[in-house]
């Protein structure tokens, strides 16, 4: 049983970040109903700007607080130029030109850096292993472990402490009512947005490191993430995460005992609680069941 | 016009910590047009949602024509009799009145279900009613017109025409006077009245606009704050002190 | 029908007799018929998707899998049973229907953008079990098949005498297509699209709609990704993925959803234009990305329906607005619906 834990570990740390990233996926959906598939690509992009900095020569510290921010400016231009004239629409109009933008930005990363994928190592610093008393951990994986931890615990106080977290949390339930006591929110989305995308972009950097960059990385925590909205609940926060880490175990454990099924595992969760609780494990009633 | 056809028994329907009704009931008898009142947050058009079948009660009872509905989807409701209105005209914007009155006669003749083109006959009597629905709202100049393109008040008719067209014994009205400028208040108010005179029909309306509640409604229903304040005729509503505290004590829109 | 009865008609005839003179007209375009053949089925496909997009109003990002199973369903049946041409196709559309009905329940308890997630992933369930299970699938390499002959007569159907066999196939789905359209099933339709709370309060089994209309979206994907499948005589996972489900949606929305000539119209410019970008510019990814970027910001209504509108009104008619919130809701499900 002892050979489980660091699995488990492991499935803990995967489902982190499935869960940071269904977190900023959510912050997006539950505004504006805009589906974002080109999240992903965002994080892709903070991989690789990340990339470039420490390869120009920064040291990799800078290199994960500018990255994202790098990539948040992309993020608002972006939703400002491009998805800000959706909003109003047919959620099928956002769905495409996400999924347009990921096509681009995929064939873009291919052009600039190669269809390989780059070597992108984390700091000297936070390589090597650390005791734990039974067993060695990896360092990395536990800084990322604590990373992805203060990033859920401060997005928590954000939005339950602070005036701005307030408002967007009333503009979730209420965007008319929202408008009318004077709230900007045409800034509050593009604010909401960044957000998301800074949540996305540091999560793009970390998970570069742990589990490689190439065109297509972003996307391969984005339908997990998906599934994780989806089993937690839509709109809930502690569903995110309890959802996230779920299906991330779920998914290290299968991968121990049944490789072949590791992948579907979390569809089959995901099955089995629709059954149960159309609703996700913590999400809100919604009109139609 | 003494029989019960409908009766709401200690409906109750929170949303997380929110008490929105509160242990309500209501009897409605046939024939008769009632309404029900409140300031702002009394929780009626909750009530009306959850009488509706909109909003699943978390507990309490409704009765229709003597059956037990409380689990039934709004279509089978529809289905028994019911038809509903609501405080945004809630029609078909993009299709022309003609074809949202079609939609609704084409489900009550049970016809919407079906692939094969309507015959001619079932397309005649369907037609004879549209003109007769319209001819009741006195919106036949616009029927081919796209509803989104009509004024409030017309689009408001629309909608009262299309409860009708299933064929309902009870017309449940949220608000129909809301966002409505003066003169087309009249016009609906005529409607409505035609709705419990010509047709027989029985009427329960939700509305802020006192004068047209004292006119038209036969018994009255008071909701604050989610729980019944008080219930009589409009003599006795108007007289009742409680009522008339719970209204100044809030921010009313009243419509002189 | 927007264009008109008899504009439509005349349109539709003379559509068909170029159709119909393809496989003569292709060489001196430089198509080659093989191309053709696929702009008929991915337009068979947008077809499907326009049910549900154009006239439902349900997000479809996940109907990928049907075309998918449908292909495959084709693909193993020739490998396992020997099925003929026909009774391939057959089996080819059962699969999808069934994959509709068992994935419909689940589809059916949300609507909105929580609808379109379920579908989406559900969708990729099938793109996995197909990458997954290569002992049956072939997994990631796919699988070969031959194209069997039609049974009874034996005929083996070639490039020219396919496409016409795949030609009959559209035009037929068309027709039922247009059938299904002005039916009172169809209307119905239209009006869950406009406001389903509405539709519900005039009596109207949504739910029962709804599914009943993602099963004939399936049918008709299924069918198209059975004859896609004995078109290139290849199944592979790809053809189950969200990306495919993305370019037969752009290809919906490019042609004109609501349209009846859309999805051809779209499969024809996204086919071919794919094809010749794909062989001219190794980077054909970043214009193809910029084509869903352009539609959706530019063409709206598709390139038939933005031509349409002018022309109503330039009539002096409404041209009806593109009233695209989709059961009024943008943030939650729990808004109530006006």
């Amino acid at each position: 049983m002892a050979h489980v834990a660091p699995e488990i570990f492991n499935g803990l740390i995967l489902g982190a970040f499935y869960a940071v990233v269904a977190i900023g996926l959510s912050l997006i959906m539950n505004l504006t109903g805009t589906i974002n598939l080109a999240h992903g690509s965002f994080m892709t992009l903070a991989g690789y700007l990340a990339f470039a900095l420490v390869s120009a020569g920064t040291n990799w510290w800078f290199a994960l607080a500018a990255a994202p921010l790098l990539t948040v400016i992309v993020g608002i231009a972006v939703e400002r130029t491009l998805i800000r004239p959706l909003y109003r629409r047919d959620p099928v109009y956002s769905l495409l030109l996400t999924f347009g933008l990921s096509l681009i930005a995929e064939e873009v990363y291919r052009l600039i850096w190669g269809t390989n994928g780059v070597p992108f190592s984390p700091p000297l610093a936070l390589q090597g292993a650390v005791s734990l008393g039974f067993t060695y951990f990896p360092a990395f994986r536990l800084f990322i472990a604590g990373a992805l931890l203060v990033i859920i615990v401060a997005l928590v106080l954000f939005l339950q402490r602070t005036r701005l977290g307030l408002r967007l949390r009333a503009a979730v339930q209420d965007n008319e009512m929202i408008a009318a006591l004077g709230t900007n929110t045409q800034v509050l989305y593009m604010f909401n947005f960044g957000l998301g995308i800074l949540i996305a972009g540091v999560a793009g950097v970390l998970a570069a490191c742990l589990l490689g960059l190439n065109p297509q990385s972003g996307n391969a925590l984005l339908m997990p993430a998906f599934v994780t909205v989806i089993v937690g609940g839509m709109g809930s926060l502690t569903g995110a995460v309890v959802g996230g880490l779920l299906i991330g175990v779920a998914i290290s454990v299968t991968t121990l005992y049944l490789p072949a099924f590791s992948e579907i595992v979390m569809y089959v969760l995901m099955a089995v609680i629709l059954l149960i609780r159309p609703r996700g494990l913590f999400g809100e009633e919604g009109i139609f069941g | 016009m003494s029989d019960v056809i409908f009766q709401a028994e200690n409906v109750v329907k929170h949303f997380g910590g929110v008490r929105a009704v509160e242990d309500v009931s209501l009897t409605v008898s046939a024939g008769s047009i009632q309404a029900v009142i409140g300031p702002n947050g009394a929780g009626k058009s909750t009530f009306f949602n959850a009488l509706s079948g909109f909003y699943k009660c978390d507990s309490g009872k409704v009765t229709f024509k003597g059956i037990d509905i409380t689990a039934s989807p709004i279509h089978d409701r529809i289905g028994m009799g019911m038809g509903r209105t609501f405080q945004t005209s809630s029609v078909f914007p993009n299709l022309s009145v003609y074809d949202n009155l079609l939609i609704g006669l084409q489900s009550a003749a049970k016809l919407a279900f079906r692939f094969r083109p309507i015959n001619p006959v079932q397309h005649k009597t369907i037609e004879e009613k549209a003109e007769r629905l319209l001819d009741f709202v006195n919106l036949r100049a616009s029927a081919r017109r796209p509803v989104a393109e009509l004024a409030h008040g017309s689009q408001r008719l629309c909608e009262i025409a299309m409860s009708l067209s299933t064929d309902p014994v009870l017309v449940m009205l949220d608000e129909p006077m809301a966002g409505l400028a003066h003169a087309e208040t009249t016009r609906v108010v005529d409607v409505i009245r035609k709705l419990h005179s010509e047709l027989g029909l029985t009427v329960l309306f939700v509305e802020h606009n006192m004068r047209v509640v004292l006119s038209l409604a036969q018994r009255i229903m008071v909701l604050d704050r989610g729980k019944v304040l008080a219930e009589g005729t409009p003599a006795e509503i108007s007289a009742n002190e409680a009522v008339r505290d719970a209204y100044i004590g809030k921010e009313v829109v009243e419509h002189v | 029908m927007r264009m008109g009865n008899r504009a439509g008609l005349i349109t539709a005839i003379v559509l068909l007799v170029l159709l119909m003179f393809i496989p003569q007209l292709a060489p001196h375009l430089h198509l080659a018929i093989s191309i053709c053949t696929e702009v008929l089925l991915f337009a068979m496909a947008a077809m499907g998707v326009n049910l549900l997009v154009g006239y439902t109003g349900v997000l479809p990002f996940g109907n990928a899998a049907f075309f998918g199973l449908g292909a495959y369903g084709t693909g193993l049946t020739i490998q396992f049973w020997h099925a003929g041409f026909f009774g391939s196709l057959g089996y080819g559309v059962l699969a999808s229907i069934i994959g509709a009905l068992l994935i419909g329940p689940f589809l059916l308890r949300r609507r909105g953008i929580y609808f379109s997630l379920l579908f989406i992933a559900f969708g990729q369930v099938f793109y996995f079990l197909a990458y997954r299970f290569t002992d049956i699938t072939g997994g990631e390499d796919g699988m070969n098949f031959v194209r069997p002959a039609v049974e009874g007569l034996g005929w083996q159907l070639k490039d020219e005498s396919f496409y016409y066999a795949m030609l009959l196939f559209f035009v037929v789905v068309a027709i039922l297509f247009w059938l299904l359209v002005r039916s009172p099933f169809g209307r119905s339709l239209v009006a869950i699209k406009e406001n389903e709370t509405r539709a519900r309060y005039l009596g109207l089994n949504t739910d029962r709609f709804i599914f009943v209309a993602i099963l004939i979206s399936a049918a008709i994907e299924g069918l198209a990704g059975a004859c896609y499948g004995l078109s290139i005589m290849f199944a592979y996972p790809l053809l189950l993925d969200w990306h495919q489900s993305g370019n037969i949606v752009l290809m919906t929305i490019l042609g004109g959803t609501g349209t009846i000539f859309g999805p051809l119209l779209g499969s024809l410019i996204f086919v071919i234009g794919n094809d010749i970008l794909s062989s001219a510019i190794p980077w054909w990814q970043i214009p193809l990305g910029a084509l869903f970027v352009a539609c959706v910001l530019g063409f709206p209504k598709g390139i038939l329906g933005t031509i349409l509108d002018a022309i109503e009104r330039r009539r002096g008619g409404f041209a009806y607005e593109a009233r695209d919130t989709m059961h009024g809701t943008v943030s939650s499900e729990r808004e109530i619906q006006p």
